[in-house]
């Protein structure tokens, strides 16, 4: 920094400080350090001289007696600190907290005027020395003089404990003052704070919990429990923000869930007439919703609460699906249903968060007891027909939206979807036939939900069926307008069904009344005109007829019949009085369909337009039947036997069940030869695997039904057994 | 200028300046000897005292704190500063 410039004799020098002779300077200066030190400690600093203090301190360093100062400085501070711990440790009762605080707000104080003072000796003598700097060293001795003091330190932590315990008890305490002790122990470091009060806080609090959750539980029920934990948890983290290092919410937090939630989570939630499934059954959303944020603090906690959820569900499904007498109504069966899933989803909804694994869990328990019962495809086909006969007038189309995707929600749940769809073609059938759907919209809304479910498949048919409606309305158009003679006859509308899509029907012999046959020809000569090549076959088991009828006193009704009975009552125009024997030979009829046809016309109250003789339930070969001559009716239509969906009987079950498992051979055989031409070659149980994987979609597949396809495979050589290995299998191309 | 806003710097002849506190600041010495907690003399009465320091040196200083305040972010006229300032026997 100097700048010798040689210029005459003008010198210019670095600037030197006075050498000091004074062998005594460094003891004077230190005294009046020292003085002010004390004056500092006793409220009595006004007055010193900043600069004269800063100079001193400055100079001493300088003069390299910056040993002196501190060893100087440490000591009297000790001497004062020891002096302030005596007169804390005197201090009574209420008032020990109180003159802590005091002492420490002025020790800070003081600390601070000395380190401003001997900031020259801060900057440059303790770096060079590292010695611990003038604040720090303030810092570690209060905590070792004070703090540490034997009179003091367990004092300290029982009286901080004891304060936190009234406050648990209820008692207001002052929380200003604790938080500033808090403080005070978190400004001398982390490990004071813990050691001399975090640790021994979260030891009594776990003590603390333990008792009192152990009161409680005696005591309250469920509800009332998760409550009062909930407010405790509170009432903790509202202790920690107002008093505590933020660090301690979690620990302290740990400790609560831990006592009073983790140790009783299963007597809690299995309680008597509390519990888990009383909230569940009782629709308890805020009990719930109480009890899954709590339980979702802890380990296992939603675990259990999902477990014992499941397990409740699956129980009370199973007896819904094996109860006979739910199972005598099938739509109502199925509506039971759909109520509790809906219970159960709202529960989800609005008490758990509407948390993905509780809707999976009550996913797979639906899934399992839909499926116990093996009439379960069979109901909800029945449940739909029902919605789309009459079930859905007058509803608005969203709400039928809702409807049906709740319907398909069940399907989903179902394992054999190929017997679903099998009572589905059935019962379209009819109701397509019958002209009994409410709304042609619903009815295609649900086939094409299904067709993005199943893929085009499996409602390819169905579809047809409808394409087939449509045609023949056509086709009926066409035959009107080339035949304009024909206008005067009885009026013929033919559905034409093609073979393939509609569910088969084995074709029964039945004679028709002169004048339709002569009709049911020339309509059979006008399609085949323009479709050649086609076969017709008529259907007379699913037809209906309108016929008028005038009775004995004049009465006129129309009479709306199947098509069977409508030959029986033909039969009447030409004589008054039939013998069963008679009938069944000018309708040649088959015996079973056509006693259920007689039953109907005779025996029904209310639709006897035939008498019977003898009045006996059951039809003999030798019974005559008469017209009716009494027959009486409020209304002019009367509609006798409808053909509708009922449940299956027993036999008919079995059929169904039958040509179901049939269906499901040649699937099972397509899935095999799939898998084995792209594998090649594959053991048994791996082809199992595979193939029940393939199928899931449609049906749940049987490894015995599947190792006898595999046999028959092998049979017909696409297939074959590997000569060492025999559960080794090798595609023949 | 108001009373609060200055402070006074009494050299060892007795010459006093007062000057702004926030140009006096710039020295974090004084700078903490009028924000120390407790009741020094110097934050009571608002001046302080330097018996070791001359006029000359006193003056030079106040014009490098208020040089400081205003051309804190030029550095061409620092050198000219420092120059000055050997010229007059000072150390930096």
């Amino acid at each position: 920094m100097s700048n010798p410039q040689k210029k005459k004799n003008f010198q210019i020098e670095a600037f030197k400080h006075k050498v000091v002779v004074d062998p005594k300077y460094a003891d004077k200066t230190w005294k009046i350090l020292e003085h002010a030190i004390h004056e500092i400690y006793n409220h009595n600093a006004s007055g010193l001289s900043f600069e004269e203090l800063y100079r001193n301190a400055y100079n001493m360093v300088l003069h390299k007696f910056g040993e002196k100062l501190y060893t100087g400085l440490v000591s009297t501070m000790t001497a004062h600190l020891k002096e302030i711990s005596k007169s804390i440790e005197d201090a009574q009762g209420g008032l020990f907290l109180e003159e802590l605080n005091r002492k420490w707000n002025d020790h800070n104080k003081a600390l601070q005027m000395i380190r401003d003072i001997l900031m020259y000796m801060d900057r440059t003598f303790i770096p060079s020395t590292r010695k611990t700097p003038v604040h720090e060293l303030g810092l570690i001795l209060w905590r070792d003089n004070v703090i540490y003091s034997s009179k003091i330190r367990s004092r300290l932590l029982d009286t901080l404990l004891e304060l936190v315990l009234r406050e648990r008890t209820g008692e207001v305490i002052n929380r200003g003052l604790m938080r500033n002790i808090i403080k005070m122990l978190m400004d001398l470091g982390t490990s004071v704070y813990q050691e001399e009060f975090e640790q021994q806080f979260l030891e009594v609090s776990a003590e603390f919990y333990k008792g009192e959750s152990q009161k409680f539980i005696e005591c309250s029920d469920c509800g009332d429990y998760l409550k009062k934990a909930e407010r405790r948890l509170n009432e903790e983290m509202d202790r920690v923000t107002h008093y505590l290092d933020a660090k301690s919410e979690a620990k302290i937090t740990n400790v609560v869930e831990k006592e009073m939630i983790a140790n009783h989570m299963p007597t809690l939630v299995h309680m008597e007439n509390s519990g888990l499934v009383k909230m569940l059954l009782d629709d308890k959303y805020e009990d719930l919703g109480r009890m899954y944020s709590l339980f979702r603090r802890v380990p296992n906690g939603l675990l259990t609460i999902r477990e014992v959820m499941t397990s409740h569900i699956r129980e009370i499904g199973k007896q819904l699906v094996t109860d006979p007498e739910r199972l005598k109504d099938p739509v109502e069966f199925v509506q039971r249903l759909l109520d509790e899933k809906d219970k159960y989803d709202s529960i989800i909804n609005l008490a758990f968060n509407n948390d993905k694994t509780f809707q999976n869990a009550l996913n797979s328990s639906f899934e399992y007891f839909i499926n116990l019962n093996t009439r379960s495809p069979e109901f909800i086909s029945l449940f739909v027909d029902d919605k789309l006969r009459k079930g859905l007038k007058g509803v608005s189309e969203e709400d039928v939206e809702v409807i049906l995707d709740k319907v398909m929600m069940l399907f989903r749940y179902l394992q054999e979807k190929d017997v679903f769809e099998k009572y589905y073609k059935q019962h379209l059938a009819k109701r397509l036939l019958s002209g009994k759907t409410v709304s042609d919209d619903a009815e295609r809304s649900l086939i094409v939900k299904l067709k993005t479910e199943c893929g085009y498949q499996f409602t390819s048919k169905l579809e047809g069926m409808f394409t087939d409606m449509k045609t023949s309305q056509d086709t009926m158009q066409g035959f009107y307008a080339s035949h304009p003679e024909l206008g005067e006859g009885p009026t013929l509308t033919v559905q034409v069904l093609t073979t393939g899509s509609w569910p088969t029907q084995p074709s029964v012999t039945c004679n028709l009344p002169a004048e339709m046959s002569a009709l049911c020809e020339k309509f059979r000569a006008y399609y085949l005109g323009t479709h050649t090549g086609r076969r017709l076959s008529w259907q007379t088991n699913m037809g209906t007829a309108d016929i008028k009828a005038t009775f004995g006193k004049g009465q006129k009704h129309e009479l709306n019949v199947s098509t069977y009975q409508m030959c029986v009552l033909m039969l009447f125009n030409n004589s008054d009085r039939l013998s069963y024997k008679e009938i069944e030979q000018a309708t040649e009829i088959p015996a079973s369909d056509l006693k259920r046809c007689l039953q109907s016309l005779a025996l029904v109250k209310g639709k006897n337009v035939l008498r019977k003789e003898p009045m006996s339930k059951d039809i003999g070969e030798d019974d005559a039947f008469f017209v009716n001559d009494k027959f009486a009716s409020k209304f002019y239509k009367v509609k006798i036997g409808t053909v509708v969906a009922q449940k299956e009987s027993e036999p008919e079950k079995q059929e169904t069940r039958q040509r179901v498992e049939e269906d499901r051979k040649p699937q099972i055989e397509a899935a095999i030869v799939r898998i084995m031409k792209s594998r090649r070659v594959l053991d048994h149980n791996n082809i199992i695997t595979e193939v029940t994987k393939q199928l899931q979609s449609r049906f749940l597949a049987n490894p015995t039904e599947i190792k006898k396809r595999i046999e028959s495979l092998i049979e017909r050589d696409f297939l074959e057994r590997d000569n060492v290995d025999r559960k080794l299998y090798r595609y023949l191309a | 200028m108001r009373k609060e806003d200055t402070v006074k710097l009494i050299s060892a002849e007795g010459f006093e300046f007062v000057v702004d506190k926030r140009a006096a600041m710039v020295s974090q010495t004084i700078r903490n000897m009028l924000t120390s907690p407790g009741s020094f003399a110097e934050t009571q009465l608002g001046e302080v005292t330097f018996p070791e320091i001359s006029t000359t040196i006193l003056e030079k200083i106040c014009q490098y704190f208020h040089w400081s305040l205003q051309y804190a972010s030029d550095k061409g006229r620092y050198k000219k500063l420092i120059s000055s300032l050997q010229r007059a026997g000072t150390v930096p």
